[in-house]
Parts: C-alpha cells; structure tokens; sequence
C-alpha cells in the first residue's frame, strides 16, 4: 500500500511494475479489439455492446502509462525475495486437481491438492497427506453428493458405494 | 498467462469428451441432465421426472445432474459427447435452448439427440401497467405501426422466449423487427419491477409472472400467445383473435442420447408416455402452473423442425443471428 | 394494532414444537452451506424443494428461512476465519474481518458480525412488517437511471475508500471492470471476451473470482514467502468476546448498515452487495481511527454484516407484497410457494395471512436462534486458527475447490480459480489492492445494463440521466463523496461524537 513519492526518484526503474504497465497494454488491445469488431455488428440501439469495452480499454491503455511512469520513478523499497518452490507446489496441486478430476473423481484428485499443498508449506510426507485427504475428502463427498444431491465429479472410489 | 489459459482450453476440452458419471449396463436406471443450475425451469422438470418415476415406481433409480451455463448448450455438448449410445441417459431442454444455439454458434445441435417428447409448455403474455393508455391489443398495433421505438418492451435475456415473441408480433403486423425497442432484464423480479412502475410501454414474459399482479388487478393482459384462450386467463384474447398471426410456446421436452437403437428408442419413449400420463404427473404440472402440451413421435419431430427454422429466420431478422 | 395481532398470529404459528425444530433444522443446514463459497442459501432451497414437498408449506417454508439467515451468517464466517467470501455480499467483510482474525481477533470479529446480523435482521423484519407496503412504492420508482445514479454514487465510495495510490486502485478496478466484460452481453445478445469458449459464455462467477484472488491468491503468497512468515497465527489476543470499546465501535456501524441495507435490498435491482460496499464506504470516512481500516478495524466488519442482513430481509419485501422475486433466493422461494398453490403477489397478505406472518415471525425465531447457537461457539470457532499452517492452508483449498465444483462442475470454472488465484498472487507482490477487482467485476456489469437500458427507454436522449429527483440527489451525493472531503469531515466531525457519546 505504499505510495511512489518523488523522494525515491534516484533508485533504479521497477522492472515488475514496467511488465504489468505491459500487460495492461496488451489487455487494453484485446478488449479495443473486441470492441471494434462489436461495433462492426449492426444493433438498432443507440448505445450497443462496443461501448463500454471501448471506454475500458481507452481506461486500461491510460493506466498501462500510468503504471509505466510510476514504474521509472523506480521503488520505494526492496520487495523480498519470494521463494518459487513452494508456488510450484502449490500450482502442481490446483493443476493436478483439474488432470486427476475426471479420471480419478472427487476424493482422490482433492487428496493430492491437499498432500501438494502441505508439502509446499514445508509437511511431508506427501504420501501419508495423500491418503489422509482422500479419506477426508471422500467422507465429504459421501455428506454433500448423498445427502444434498449434489453432482459432484465421482471416479473409481466414490463408484464403489 | 497466455500458458494458463491454453491449459485452460486443452482442460475445457478434457472435461467435454470424459464423462463424470459413466455408463451403466442396468435396465433400472436412468440420468436426467437438466442444463441449468438447480432451480430453473429445466431444474425443476428434471426433478419432477425423477420424482414422478419414482414414486410410480417406473424406474427405480432416477438421478438428475446439473450442467449448466450457455442457455444450456454447454450441458448439451457434454451429453452428446458423453451419453453416446447410452440407453439410460436423457436430457432435458426447450425452446430456449433452440435460440442459443443458435445465437452462440453452439458446434452442437438439437440434431445430434434422439429427441423424445414435448413435455409441458407456457404461454407468453403482454402486460401493461393498469393506468397505462393501451387497453388492448389493437391500441398497442397502432402504436407500433407508428413508431416501433417509442414502444419498450420488458422481458427476458436478448435472443429468449420473449425476445423472439416480441420479434415475431412486429413482423406479423408489417414492422422491422429490427427497430425493436427491447429492453432485456435478467430476473422476473426486475422486469416486472420495471413494468408496474411504468419504466417501459409493455412488458412480455410467460403469462404466470404476470398472473397474480392482473388478478390484484395492478397489470392489464392485452393479449397471450396460445392457439386459443387459456384456462388461467379466459377473458383475455389470444394474439390470434386480434389480428396478430403469432403463435408461441416456451415449451420444454425431452430427449435421449445419440446413436441408441430404434427398439432403445422404442422402450425409453413409452417409458416416457407413460410417466407424461400418470395422475402424478398431471397433479405436478397444475400445481407448478405448467400447461399439459404431450407431443412425441413424428408430429414431435415435424414441430421441432418448423420452431427451429422460425426461430432462426426471427433471430436474423432482429439482428443476433448472422 | 391489526399488524401486531397478525404478527403475534404469526408468533403462534411459528413457535409450535414443530415449526421450531423446522426453524432449527434450516438455520443449521443453512449456516453449513452457506460456509461453502459458491454454494448458497438458493442453491439449497432448490435442492431441498422436491424433498420438502411432503411437509405441510407452513414447516417448510420456515426452513428455508432458516437457510436463508444461516447462509447469511455462514457465509460471513467463512470469510472471517478463512478469508474465503461464502457469498458475494460477504466478499467486504473478508476484507477487515480476516485481518482481525490473523491478529488474533477472530472472536471480536465473529462476535460483531454475529450479533451485527442480529440487530440487522430483526429492525428489518419490523421494518418488513410494518413499512413493506411503502417502502415497496418507493422501491419499485426506481428506474434504471436512477440505478445507474446508485452505481455511479457506489463507484465513487468505494473507490475513495480501497487503497492510498490512485493508480493501483484504479488499475485493479479496471482489471475487474474489464472481467465484467466476459460473457454475452444482455442487451444485445452478442458474446463478448469469450473467444468462443462456450464455458466463458455466462461470464466470470462473483464467487469465483472473489475465491481465486482472497484465499488462493494468498495461499500463494504465504506459501512463497517461506521461512520469511514464520509468525505463528494466535487464534485468541485478549478477550475472545467484544470488549467494551468494540461495543462502542460496532453500535453505529450496525445501525448505519441496516438502513442502507434494507432499501437497497428491497429495490428489485438493489442486491445485496452494493449496500455493503457502502457502508464500508461509510464507515471508514466515519472512522475515528481511519488508518485501522485495511489492518482490522471493527467498524469494516460490523457495518457490512448489518447491512447484507438487513438487504437479506429486504428482499423478502417485495416479494411478499407483490411477488416480485428480485434475488436468486428469492426466485427459488416463490418456486417454494408455488409448489404450495400459493401465489405470492399483491393478494397474498390478503388470501393467506397466517402463512405470511408465520414467515416474518420464524425470521425473527431464526435470527434468534442464529445468536444463541453461533455466539457461544464462537470461542470454537476462531480455534480453526491454531491448526498448524501446512494442513489450514491444505484445507482451505479443498474446501474453495469443492464450492466452486458444487456450484458448477466444469473443470473449466477449476481453471479460472487457479488463473485468478495466480493474479491475486501477482496483485499481492506489488502492492495492487484486491478488493476493487471484485467491486469491478460487481458493479461493472450493473451500471453498463441500467445505464444502456435507460438510453434504450428514452430513444437515446442523454438527458434522460439527468430527469429524476432520485438520480440527482444520488449525484449529489457522488459528488460529495468525490469532491467534497473537506466539508465530508466537517459533517463528520460533527456526527462522530455522536456516535460516541452513545453506549
């Protein structure tokens, strides 16, 4: 929540701040372009569905300079170092989830998001976690599928009951 | 980012071809996919199926799954690519689902299922506030034939029941369609809202929305869309008596998966015959306020086939179809 | 007087044996569900529907109150202790209730909110009682410039009070703005931002996004900051109840909450989300200690609360006095009338008054039963807390993953969890606040309909904006909140001591 002041004006340019003036460029011309091709299809009504995206991306194109002016005052302090092991664990857990889901079913692809993402928090081991969310998740199925007839994703082990 | 989101196409595309529910080799089951979030109209048919078999004790386990999004394409493309030759699967769907898939490009079709029967129908209205200086049809013809934009219609998303109704109406009496000033709301609650407090000239939506506030005597029917006059509203005219040639219903059928056998086909339509005419089943629909319209077979087909070809000469000629 | 007759009428009907172990039975089932993002109060009502068709409407129609209240608090109790938002007008009590949580003021949090609601729901429900008939008049004169004029009044607020850095706020904003887009545009039926996805095609789920970017993303954040955040979380600092300055700080807010709460909810178009972003809006200019706001003030939980309560009884009023369902619960409860024969509309004060007034009492019998159960388990509760980081935060995901599948069983909706929880990831890192994307993604939407829908209405006459007395005094307002800071603080310097002398 720190605000850029021109006190910092001597420290280097924010290279992560120029990316996301970048990427706010980039999303500014998709959503223009979107907009113009809305604006090709003829509507009878007087404002139609090219407007509000044409004012977002001139809004977004205005902030992508914004955000890059900012960036050149540079920081106003080191951010610390993020650690990507444990991102990687985490994502390898929300990613694995959505892969196992459809093969395995509900229990089994949230126990591996479960085990991934203790691992990444640094507890192992991961196999143990894995058998401990799947016997976890599966009693949650059983209330939720069950109980309150939901369709939740089923796979090998929820077909056994 | 740009790695993200193709994951996320190439899982979109997983999570169409794999079924969550696999096939089942047994006589005594049957699954209902209803293509909306629990609750909608095709929500609650599905259930009242599952109930009604049930409790008739015509299959003895009914389970029903939501899929929905799209106007239901989304759970019509997972059933036609997952149900394949599946004897025990069907799907609920209706005229909505005719002009989404037409209005989204959907790749999959009405044409790719074995459709069974139609099932229940509503009929679409025309209210006006009760102050409001058009007492009947007529009055509102005449002001359409003046000037389309300064009558606002209220009703449902663009390209619905009521889009496409009020589409229709302005064709029947000379108008373009495309000078159709329609204002879509995404809730009844809205829409009505808007029309008792007399935001818009008139408001079109299924005569049951309408029905409790005429009756209290706060809204005027001007007119419904049924072959004739409706047993909820018998004094109020059908668009036909007045001069307006349109025909309409929001109906809602049933239909089984692609690629079964014609003796399959055989067996899951007279199952459905004989649910569609139970006690249980005609005591659902008057209590859900839905009107009996039973149509299977050829005569089924023949009406599908003419709602759809209608219903995309309407959609191009208001513009939401290319 | 003939009010109060039928409401004691209705008190009977409510407190037989029956009904209440109906009302205890919903409030329970209600809170359960409503703790699961994505999976709320309407989703369990339509599930219940074909189940609760045998029991007598009067019992069933008391549950699903009792859902409809326990979802409310559930949902805010979620987004307390686990910073994952139940429901869309629980998404601004995250923001300063689960930073009270981490400071180890979990029970202070739960406890306003509880008791928040309490307060809320039940001058709603008199006011439900006794006003439903005019409020609805004024409700149903609104139109859509005039609600255009409310998102305008809402966008100034709220993007005064969210973060110091103008070029931050405005650039998450407009990230959530630009999400808003997704999906087929109403008006025109045209499908925008989809690039032909069928899955994109109903837009972004509020729930979702709020999911992704609070607790995934933080999960994220946590998890990469490693041995760096090695504070331990205490679930409990000082007292685990409200003391007695927290009583102090929560009166007015809770108030203040209820009346934005309960018209704005009571207009068709209102929602339930806009009155919290307001009072948040509110509180934060009222504050006596503003730089508390964004590290766990009070106030931010205890408006909030009140105010999504209050828009919760809100909408029941005109749906009980015309019929009009104007929320998706509410769409599912006239499906719960009518499985009864009974048509909600203007007549149904008049043909079924028992059935009425049973309703607005059990509302009162579950608010009241929503405090007596909640409060004491509150010190159970914020216990959640101590559970060691690895397993809480394990939890934490499987239990955003399994809302976001109940809701919607698409792998695609899992995707989008895990894209926006890498963007709340990436806001984070760089100091860009989240909560206007979600505001973005709210309100974005809404001001694009009304304010198209109010051109279409007047054949494309701009002025049309500018006509009612409503629209102008809701633009007055805007412009008071954007340009008026000064003469702001010297309304409030004279209304905060106010406040405080009271209590």
């Amino acid at each position: 929540m720190s605000d850029p002041n021109p006190l910092t004006t001597g420290s280097k340019p924010d290279k992560a701040r120029f990316v996301i003036a970048l990427a706010l460029a980039v999303l500014a011309a998709v959503i223009g372009w979107e907009a113009w091709r809305l604006a090709q299809i003829p509507s009878y009504s007087s404002v139609g569905p090219a407007a509000f995206p044409t004012l977002i991306a001139i809004g977004l194109g205005l902030l992508a300079i914004a955000n890059a002016v900012e960036a050149m005052k540079g920081m106003d302090e080191e951010r610390p170092r993020d650690e990507p092991k444990p991102i990687f664990w985490v994502l390898a857990g929300l990613v694995g989830q959505i892969v196992l889901l459809p093969f395995l079913g509900f229990s089994i692809a949230t126990g591996w998001l479960f085990a991934a993402t203790a691992k990444g928090f640094g507890r192992g081991p991961i196999w143990a976690h894995f058998l401990a969310g799947t016997a976890i998740c599966f009693i949650i199925y059983l209330v939720f599928a069950k109980g309150l007839q939901l369709s939740l994703p089923a796979g090998p082990l929820e077909r056994l009951i | 980012m740009t790695k993200m989101l193709r994951g996320a196409v190439v899982a979109a595309a997983l999570a169409s071809c794999i079924p969550f529910v696999s096939a089942h080799a047994e006589v005594t089951e049957l699954k209902i996919m209803a293509p909306a979030a629990p609750g909608g109209g095709w929500d609650q048919t599905a259930r009242s199926m599952q109930h009604v078999l049930q409790t008739d004790k015509l299959v003895s386990n009914v389970q029903v799954l939501n899929v929905p999004g799209a106007g239901g394409t989304i759970g019509l493309a997972q059933f036609v690519n997952a149900s394949k030759a599946d004897p025990h699967a069907l799907i609920v769907g209706g005229y909505v689902m005719v002009g989404a898939i037409i209005t989204n490009k959907s790749p999959v079709t009405l044409s790719q299922v074995t459709p069974i029967a139609r099932l229940t129908g509503e009929f679409e209205a025309i209210a006006v506030p009760a102050n409001s200086p058009l007492k009947s049809m007529a009055d509102l013809v005449a002001a359409l034939k003046a000037d389309p934009a300064k009558v606002s219609w209220a009703g449902g998303s663009a390209g619905g029941t009521d889009h496409i109704a009020a589409g229709l109406i302005l064709k029947a009496i000379g108008g373009d369609p495309k000078k159709l000033n329609y204002i879509a709301f995404s809730g009844g609650g809205e829409s009505l809202a808007s029309i008792l407090g007399g935001k818009v000239t008139v408001g079109i939506s299924s005569l049951s929305e309408f029905d409790a506030q005429a009756k209290a005597g706060k809204l005027r029917i001007l007119g419904v869309s049924g072959a004739q006059r409706l047993p909820e509203a018998p004094d109020v005219p059908t668009f036909k008596e007045s001069g307006v040639d349109v025909e309409i219903q929001n109906w809602r059928m049933v239909a089984a998966a692609p690629g079964i056998t014609p003796e399959q086909k055989k067996e899951l339509s007279g199952l459905v015959e004989k649910m569609a005419k139970s006690k249980a089943w005609t005591d659902m629909l008057k209590q859900k306020g839905w009107a009996d319209t039973y149509l299977a077979g050829e005569a089924f087909d023949k009406q599908l086939a003419i709602d759809i070809a209608n219903t995309t000469t309407v959609l191009k000629e208001i513009g939401l179809a290319q | 007087m003939d009010t109060f007759a039928a409401l004691s009428q209705g008190l009977m009907v409510a407190l037989q044996p029956m009904n209440l172990v109906f009302a205890f039975f919903g409030v329970m089932l209600g809170t359960a569900v409503g703790v699961l993002p994505g999976i709320g109060p309407a989703l369990t009502v339509a599930l219940l529907l074909p189940i609760t068709f045998k029991l007598d409407p009067a019992g069933s129609l008391i549950m699903f109150a009792g859902i409809y209240y326990g979802g409310m608090y559930g949902g805010s109790t979620a987004s307390i202790l686990l910073n994952t938002p139940g429901e869309s007008s629980s998404i601004v009590t995250a923001l300063e209730g689960n930073k009270m949580a981490r400071a180890g003021r979990g029970g202070p949090a739960l406890a306003t909110a509880a008791i928040g609601s309490f307060v809320a729901g039940t001058i709603a429900t008199v006011g439900l009682a006794l006003i439903a008939p005019t409020i609805v008049d004024i409700a149903i004169s609104f139109g859509p410039e005039d609600y255009f004029a409310l998102m305008i009044l809402a966008f100034t607020t709220v993007s005064a009070a969210f973060g110091s850095s103008v070029t931050r706020g405005l650039t998450s904003l407009f990230i959530g703005l630009s999400l808003g887009l997704v999906g087929i545009d109403l008006q025109s039926g045209q499908a925008r931002i989809s690039f032909g996805v069928p899955d994109l095609l109903d837009g972004v789920e509020v729930t979702t996004l709020a999911v992704a970017l609070f607790a995934i993303g933080e999960t994220l954040s946590v998890a990469a900051a490693g041995s760096r955040a090695e504070e331990v979380i205490e679930p409990v600092k000082g007292s685990v109840f409200m003391n007695k300055e927290d009583w102090k700080r929560s009166w007015w807010p809770w108030i203040r909450g209820t009346f934005l709460g309960f018209p704005i909810g009571a207009m068709p178009a209102g929602g339930a989300e806009i009155p919290t972003f307001l009072s948040y809006a509110l509180e934060k200019r009222l504050c006596k200690k503003p730089d508390e706001f964004g590290n766990g003030a009070i106030e931010g939980v205890a408006g909030p609360e009140a105010a999504n309560n209050a828009a919760a009884a809100g909408v029941l009023v005109p749906l009980l006095t015309l019929g009009l369902p104007t929320s998706a619960t509410a769409a599912i409860m006239l499906a719960g009338f009518q499985q009864y024969g009974l048509n909600p509309g203007p007549l149904l004060f008049a043909t079924n008054p028992d059935l009425v007034w049973g309703l607005i009492a059990s509302l009162f019998i579950a608010n009241i039963m929503l405090l007596i159960l909640n409060l004491p388990l509150v010190g159970m509760w914020v216990r959640l807390l101590a559970i060691p980081r690895p397993w809480l935060y394990g939890g934490i995901l499987v239990f955003a993953t399994l809302g976001t599948l109940g809701a919607n069983p698409s792998l695609v909706e899992l995707g989008m969890l895990v894209i926006f929880g890498l963007l709340g990831y990436v806001l984070r890192r760089y100091d860009y606040p989240i909560a206007p994307v979600v505001v973005g993604l709210i309100l974005g939407p809404l001001a694009e309909q009304q304010l198209r829908r109010a051109l279409a209405i007047s054949v494309g006459d701009p002025m049309v904006l500018f006509q009612t007395p409503i629209a102008l005094t809701l633009y007055a307002l805007a412009a008071l909140a954007l340009f008026g800071p000064l003469l702001f603080y010297l309304i409030t310097g004279r209304k905060a001591p106010v406040g405080g002398d009271e209590d």
